[in-house]
């Protein structure tokens, strides 16, 4: 497919919920993205088209729904640069991801005083799974503190890890405050004590180009409705190997080779992890997405997103009645902020009330927000058809808002 | 002396739209006076609230009697309308009154059916559990 030339404006045109709706100022995108009509019509043509069940049904139908599954399978794996198709299990999203991880890999390899490293920066997500398997196997759960900036404290790492460390699960990308960690030394570092990697991608999956074979972790999550995909649909990448040791979480159809009371044995991974039918629809849409994606001029989407979280920095670091709550260079499109005299609740109100859409609370980060110190942040999320218009309207309403509850 | 119910029922029927009734919200907020941070504790914060919310309860006098207090301020302008629908009242009358069917009323519905509506309805659980 042609690299398309990046224009935001024109892309906005593609997504039918702003078309509809000329007024909203979306800068949510962090918790999903909207939809692009592709997506939209990918999930209908199938419906419309193809729909029948997969991997088992003797007809056209099947075989047609089966091929486009399999299909979508195989553009999850070229859109994360994965050697085999066969590294990508479907999943309801990043969240189902990492449990499986922790229930199948977890279960199996780690035991009593085995150590997994988490960042201050986690999701809930990437925290709960491993501490339900701590409190299950007596593991030790150890937290990598932050600088101020909200940067990875890197000699904090390095003193944690050691020879009971068995796992280092960190995002590649803070839902909360936007940090980019940097993911080559965590798993470099990783690599020296003989550590798994689990890289949370959820939020990193709609902004950087993601190659698993240059970055060498062994685990790679992500959510397809964060990546301008549909709800309820997501995956795991892990190395072959990983997943062919790993026993089966989920039990059902699909994922067996053969069924006796006497005993059963397990399908081969993908499937084995993949109980039950699919969400079949919902994997081809995210294809449908992340087609869309690869059709972008990513370095340019990423540049256009940079240069929309600076114009707002730049803007609110002049005001004194606003804090900016993570400043680490290389930052992702978001921004989080503390008010001095209003609580982000009463902002948020405010800018509803003009159409800005945005995110306040702990965004599923409370040992980050304790870490700040604070019990909420308002967030602004950037996306591709974000325009710079979006950013002047906001800067206007947070002006308005904050003399208002000044 | 605080509104009572019909002038801030009158007060914000008159008020259109969002941002006018969250304005008129924020200034109601004022009347209502500030929790010492002495009562500002762990066991007189109420639940399942994105933002903090104290709430006290007692009876005098065979009625209900309410401080309450917010770290936000729109909040605190919607425990202006608690107060004013159970400060006051007998325990008979607690389970009669229909705080949603009011906010619905006074077109504040959203703040029922959006994620605060949890920590409101958790507001007014706690008062009707002390009748």
């Amino acid at each position: 497919m042609p690299t398309q030339p990046f224009d935001a404006a024109m892309l906005r045109a593609d997504f039918p919920l702003l078309a509809a709706q000329p007024d909203l100022i979306y800068l949510d995108n962090a918790a999903t993205t909207q939809k692009p009509r592709a997506v939209l019509n990918a999930e209908r043509h199938y419906y419309e088209t193809t729909n029948a069940n997969v991997h088992r049904s003797a007809h056209r139908l099947a075989h047609a729904a089966t091929e486009a599954f399999e299909g979508a399978r195989s553009t999850v794996a070229r859109f994360l640069n994965a050697a085999s198709s066969d590294e990508i299990v479907f999943t309801r999203g990043s969240t189902e991801a990492i449990n499986l991880v922790a229930q199948s890999w977890g279960r199996s390899q780690l035991q009593a005083g085995d150590e997994i490293i988490v960042s201050t920066l986690e999701h809930h997500a990437n925290i709960v799974p491993w501490q339900l398997l701590a409190y299950e196997r007596g593991l030790r759960i150890v937290a990598v503190p932050l600088l101020a900036n909200g940067q990875l404290d890197m000699d904090a790492y390095a003193a944690l890890l050691g020879n009971r460390t068995r796992l280092v699960a960190i995002t590649a990308l803070s839902n909360a405050i936007g940090t980019r960690p940097d993911l080559a030394a965590v798993i470099a570092a990783a690599a020296t004590v003989g550590a798994r990697v689990l890289v949370d991608a959820s939020q990193a999956v709609a902004h950087d180009v993601i190659d698993v074979q240059a970055l060498g972790a062994d685990f790679l999550v992500f959510s397809g409705h964060k990546a301008y995909g549909p709800t309820g649909i997501g995956a795991l990448w892990a190395r072959t190997e990983l997943l062919n040791a790993m026993p089966p979480w989920q039990g059902g159809g699909e994922m067996i080779e053969r069924v006796s009371f006497a005993g059963t044995t397990f399908n081969r991974p993908p499937y084995r992890f993949e109980a039950g039918t699919p969400p079949v629809a919902q994997a081809i849409g995210l294809a449908a997405a992340l087609d869309w994606l690869i059709a972008l001029d990513r370095a340019a989407l990423a540049a256009h997103e940079d240069a929309l979280r600076l114009r707002l920095e730049t803007a609110l670091l002049a005001r004194d009645d606003v804090r900016l709550v993570g400043t680490a260079p290389n930052k992702g499109p978001l921004t989080s902020l503390a008010f001095s005299h209003a609580h982000p609740f009463d902002v948020a109100q405010f800018l509803d009330a003009r159409g800005i859409a945005v995110r306040v609370g702990h965004h599923c980060a409370q040992p980050l927000m304790d870490a700040f110190n604070l019990s909420s942040t308002l967030r602004i999320s950037l996306s591709a058809y974000n325009v710079s218009s979006d950013i002047d309207t906001l800067l206007a309403a947070l002006d308005d808002t904050l003399e208002l509850l000044a | 002396m605080m509104p009572d119910r019909d002038t801030l029922t009158r007060q914000l029927k008159s008020t259109t739209g969002w941002e006018g009734k969250n304005r008129l919200l924020v200034q109601m907020a004022r009347e209502l006076p500030t929790l010492p941070a002495s009562l500002r504790t762990e066991s007189h914060r109420v639940q399942g609230c994105e933002s903090q919310v104290w709430l006290i309860t007692h009876w005098q006098d065979q009625l209900l009697r309410l401080q309450l207090d917010s770290d936000s301020r729109v909040i605190k302008g919607l425990l202006v309308l608690v107060l004013a629908a159970y400060d006051g009242q007998p325990r008979a009358a607690v389970a009669g009154i229909d705080f949603n069917g009011w906010l619905a009323e006074l077109g504040l519905a959203r703040f029922l059916s959006s994620s605060r509506a949890n920590g409101l309805a958790a507001i007014v659980q706690r008062i009707r559990d002390e009748a």
